[in-house]
C-alpha cells in the first residue's frame, strides 16, 4: 500500500493509467510528486502558516491512501429539501455516485468524474487544473506546501463542475465526501463557472464515528466574468479525523463569490479558504461558523488577495468553544499596490462558553496601495449576564435563555444568506451541540452589570 | 396582607447599600407611583423586586402573595407573575422578537401556545402599539430607537399578562405621543388582576395613568406618601421641598 510518504513514480502512473487519464495529467501529477521531493512536511515552529496547527503532534501522514470506494453514507441534508439537486458521492477515496438532474444535462451542466473530465473536457480541465494551487501570485501566501503538493500528485477522488455561460443553476450542487475507512482520503473538486454564470457548491464532509482518518483536500473553483457562486463547506466528521483543506475561487470581473464554511466535527480542521479576486468591481464573502468541543483544533485561514482595482471582501468568522478546544482565525486580506478603490473588512467573534478552552485571533491586513477603504477586527467575551438577566426576568430559564444567546450568537452570519437549507442545518448542528452541553459549567460575564446600576 | 408586601427591604450595589429599609403595599388592581430624584434608590427597588443579578438584598423582606420572592430566580419571579418593564431594555443579538416572544410566552404560561394562536395576540397587541410587522424579523432591541424599546417592554407585558407590572422610567426618552401610545397600553393592561408599580421621576405620565396612591423616595427609604394630589405637589415646588423637610430631619 502507498502512504503519502511512499507515493512514487511508478504508483502514480499506474494509478494515472488504471484511471484512463490522459498524458499531460499523468505528467502534471508526476511534476507535482517531483515537487513534493523537494518539500519537508511542515513545522509547526517555523513554518509562519503552520504556527497554528502543531502539525507534528496533530498530523499523522504515515496513513495508506484509501481507494476503496464504499457505498453508504449519510443522507445529505439537501435530501428533505424538494429541490432537483445534482449530487457526486466520494466514498472512501473514489467518486461512488453522480446524478444530475436531466434539465441541468440539457443545459450543459457538467458534473462528473475528474479524470474522465481531463480527457473529454481537456479544453476545461487542462487549464484550470492546479491554477490555483501551484501559481506564484503577489502577496504573502502560504507558497508551496506539502499538504497541499501532495494533493495535486496523489488526489485519488475527484469532480469537475462545469457550468456554462449564462446558465443559473438554483438548486445546489451538492458534492458528498464521506470518510467510513481509516487512512489518507485525498478528495479534489475542480469547478468552472462561465460569465454570467450561477451556481451553489455544497460540500458535505463526513465520517463514521469512529473512521480515524487524514483527509487532505483541495478545491478549485474559477468563477468567470459577472458569475455568482456559493461555496458551502460543512466539517461533520467524527472525533478521531483530521481534515487540511484548501478551497480557493479565483474570481473574475464583477463576479461575486461567497465562501460560508460550518465547522463542528473534527479532531483537527485546518480550512484554508481562499479568493483571489483578480478581476476588477469583484466581491467575496467569507463567513464562518464553528463550535469547538473537548479536544477539537480547529484553525480557520480565510485569504482574501485583492489583485484588481474596486474589488470587495468582507470576512466574518463566528465560533463558540467549549472544554479544552482550540480555535485559530488567522485571517489575512492582501491588497495589490494596482488594487485602487478595495474595500475590505474582516471580523472575528469567539465566544468561550467553558473553562479551558481558547481562542487565537490574528486577522492581518497587508497593503501595498493607499486608495482603499479597509477594516479589521476581533473579539474573545463570555456570554453576557445582563443579556441573560434580560432573558430569564421574562420568565424564560436559564438554560433556555442561554440556548438563545449561543445561538443567536451564530445568525449574524446568515444574515444574508438565503441558499436553500443552509442555515436550518447549520442552526441544528449548533442547536445540537449546545443542547448536549453542560449548560452549568458556562462561563458568564458580569461586566455588563457593574456599569448597569446608576442609582 | 397587601398582594406585594415590602418590609424594612435593604438592598446593595457593588457594596454600597442603596435601600436602607423600604416599606411598601400593593395589590391587585391597584396603580401606585413610586417618585423621588435621581439617585433616590427607585430603580434599585424596581430591580430587587425583579432579581436582578447586581442587586443584592442585605435584609428585610419582599413577599408576593405570600412567598418570599427573593428566594426566587428572576425566571421563577416572572412565572409567578412578576414583570419589570426596564429603563434599558437589553439587546440581544440574533434573537428574534418572535422567537423570544415565544419563548416567553410559553415558559410564563407553562404550556405551548400553538403558533397561531400566538401569532394572532402578537399581531394584536402589535397593532394596539402601533409597533410595525417588520419588528418581528428584528433582534430583541437591537438598533430599537428609545421610544421603540419602551414600547416592546409594554408590548411584552401585554403577551405575558404579569399580575405585578413594575414600570421602571418608562416614561424616559419618549416624546408626547409615544408617551400617550404607552400610556394606554398600560391602562389596557389594567383591571382587577394587575397591580402596577410606576417609577418615575417626572410627573408627566400621571398625567395618563392615574394613580391610586403616590409614594416618594428619597435617599433609600419612602419619605412621603400620599394620593395623586402628592404628584402635583411635586408637580409643582419639585423635590426641594423633600430635600430640604429631609435635611431638616423632619
Amino acid at each position: 500500500m502507498t502512504t503519502l510518504t511512499t507515493l512514487s513514480e511508478a504508483a502514480l502512473t499506474g494509478a494515472s493509467d488504471a484511471a484512463g487519464e490522459p498524458t499531460w495529467l499523468r505528467d502534471r501529477r508526476l511534476a507535482a510528486y517531483k515537487r513534493t521531493l523537494d518539500l519537508a512536511w511542515p513545522d509547526s515552529r517555523v513554518d509562519e502558516f503552520w504556527r497554528s496547527t502543531p502539525f507534528a503532534q496533530r498530523i499523522d501522514v504515515e496513513r495508506d491512501i484509501v481507494t476503496t470506494g464504499g457505498s453508504d453514507s449519510p443522507a445529505s441534508f439537501t435530501a428533505d429539501l424538494d429541490l432537483e439537486v445534482a449530487t457526486a458521492r466520494i466514498v472512501d477515496g473514489a467518486l461512488v455516485e453522480v446524478t444530475v438532474p436531466s434539465a441541468l444535462v440539457a443545459q450543459g451542466v457538467v458534473v462528473t468524474d475528474l479524470s474522465t473530465a481531463a480527457a473529454e473536457h481537456a479544453d476545461l480541465v487542462e487549464p484550470a487544473l492546479g491554477s490555483l494551487t501551484s501559481s506564484d501570485t503577489e502577496g504573502t501566501g502560504a507558497g508551496a506546501d506539502r499538504t497541499i503538493t501532495v494533493n495535486d500528485a496523489a488526489w485519488t477522488a475527484g469532480v469537475f463542475i462545469h457550468v456554462p455561460a449564462e446558465v443559473e443553476v438554483d438548486a445546489p450542487i451538492v458534492m458528498q465526501i464521506h470518510a467510513a475507512t481509516g487512512g489518507a482520503h485525498l478528495p479534489r473538486v475542480l469547478a468552472v463557472l462561465g460569465h454570467h454564470a450561477r451556481a451553489s457548491l455544497y460540500l458535505e464532509h463526513t465520517s463514521e464515528p469512529d473512521t480515524d482518518a487524514l483527509v487532505d483536500e483541495v478545491v478549485e473553483v474559477t468563477a468567470h466574468d459577472a458569475a455568482i457562486l456559493d461555496v458551502v463547506s460543512f466539517q461533520r466528521w467524527g472525533d478521531h479525523v483530521d481534515h487540511l483543506a484548501l478551497q480557493k475561487v479565483q474570481a473574475h470581473r464583477d463576479s461575486q463569490v461567497r465562501h460560508l464554511s460550518v465547522t463542528v466535527g473534527g479532531r483537527t480542521v485546518r480550512l484554508l479558504p481562499e479568493t483571489d479576486l483578480v478581476g476588477p468591481g469583484a466581491e467575496t464573502r467569507p463567513l464562518g461558523l464553528y463550535f469547538a468541543d473537548d479536544g477539537q483544533w480547529f484553525d480557520l485561514q480565510p485569504y482574501v488577495r485583492h489583485l484588481a482595482p474596486r474589488a470587495t471582501s468582507n470576512v466574518l468568522f463566528k465560533g463558540a468553544l467549549q472544554g479544552r478546544s482550540r480555535t485559530v482565525f488567522r485571517g489575512n486580506v492582501f491588497v495589490h499596490k494596482d488594487a485602487v478603490g478595495t474595500d475590505t473588512d474582516e471580523n472575528n467573534r469567539s465566544l468561550i462558553l467553558t473553562e479551558g478552552a481558547r481562542a487565537d485571533a490574528t486577522p492581518f491586513l497587508e497593503i501595498e496601495c493607499s486608495d482603499i477603504v479597509a477594516g479589521h477586527g476581533s473579539a474573545t467575551g463570555q456570554i453576557d449576564a445582563l443579556q441573560l438577566y434580560y432573558l430569564t426576568s421574562r420568565g424564560i430559564t436559564r438554560d433556555e435563555a442561554l440556548r438563545l444567546i449561543v445561538t443567536g450568537f451564530f445568525r449574524e452570519v446568515f444574515a444574508d444568506v438565503d441558499l436553500p437549507g443552509v442555515e436550518d442545518a447549520a442552526m441544528s448542528e449548533i442547536d445540537a451541540r449546545v443542547a448536549a452541553a453542560d449548560l452549568a459549567s458556562f462561563q458568564i460575564n458580569d461586566a455588563s452589570l457593574k456599569d448597569h446600576h446608576d442609582e | 396582607m397587601a398582594d406585594l408586601e415590602i418590609r424594612g427591604l435593604t438592598v446593595e450595589a457593588d457594596g454600597t447599600e442603596i435601600l436602607r429599609g423600604v416599606d411598601l403595599d400593593l395589590n391587585q388592581g391597584q396603580t401606585i407611583a413610586l417618585m423621588g430624584p435621581n439617585g433616590s434608590g427607585k430603580s434599585t427597588l424596581a430591580y430587587a423586586i425583579a432579581g436582578h443579578p447586581a442587586y443584592e438584598v442585605t435584609g428585610g423582606t419582599m413577599t408576593w402573595k405570600g412567598t418570599e420572592l427573593n428566594e426566587l430566580t428572576p425566571d421563577e419571579r416572572a412565572r409567578l407573575g412578576v414583570f419589570l418593564a426596564m429603563q434599558y431594555p437589553v439587546e440581544v443579538p440574533g434573537v428574534s422578537l418572535t422567537n423570544f416572544l415565544r419563548t416567553a410566552v410559553n415558559a410564563v404560561r407553562e404550556e405551548d401556545v400553538p403558533v397561531r394562536e400566538f401569532m394572532q395576540s402578537l399581531r394584536a397587541e402589535m397593532a394596539e402599539l402601533d409597533v410595525d410587522d417588520s419588528f418581528l424579523q428584528r433582534s430583541v432591541n437591537e438598533g430599537f430607537s428609545g421610544g421603540e424599546k419602551k414600547r416592546f417592554e409594554i408590548l411584552q407585558a401585554a403577551l405575558l399578562r404579569p399580575q405585578l407590572a413594575v414600570l421602571d422610567e418608562t416614561d424616559s426618552g419618549l416624546d408626547v405621543d409615544a408617551l400617550k401610545t404607552v400610556a394606554q397600553g398600560v391602562n389596557r393592561l389594567s383591571g382587577p388582576d394587575l397591580g402596577v408599580l410606576i417609577i418615575t421621576h417626572y410627573t408627566r405620565i400621571l398625567r395618563y395613568i392615574t394613580p391610586d396612591e403616590v409614594h416618594v423616595m428619597f435617599e433609600g427609604r419612602i419619605v412621603a406618601s400620599g394620593g395623586p394630589e402628592l404628584a402635583d405637589e411635586l408637580e409643582a415646588g419639585g423635590y426641594e421641598g423633600i430635600r430640604a423637610a429631609h435635611a431638616a430631619g423632619v
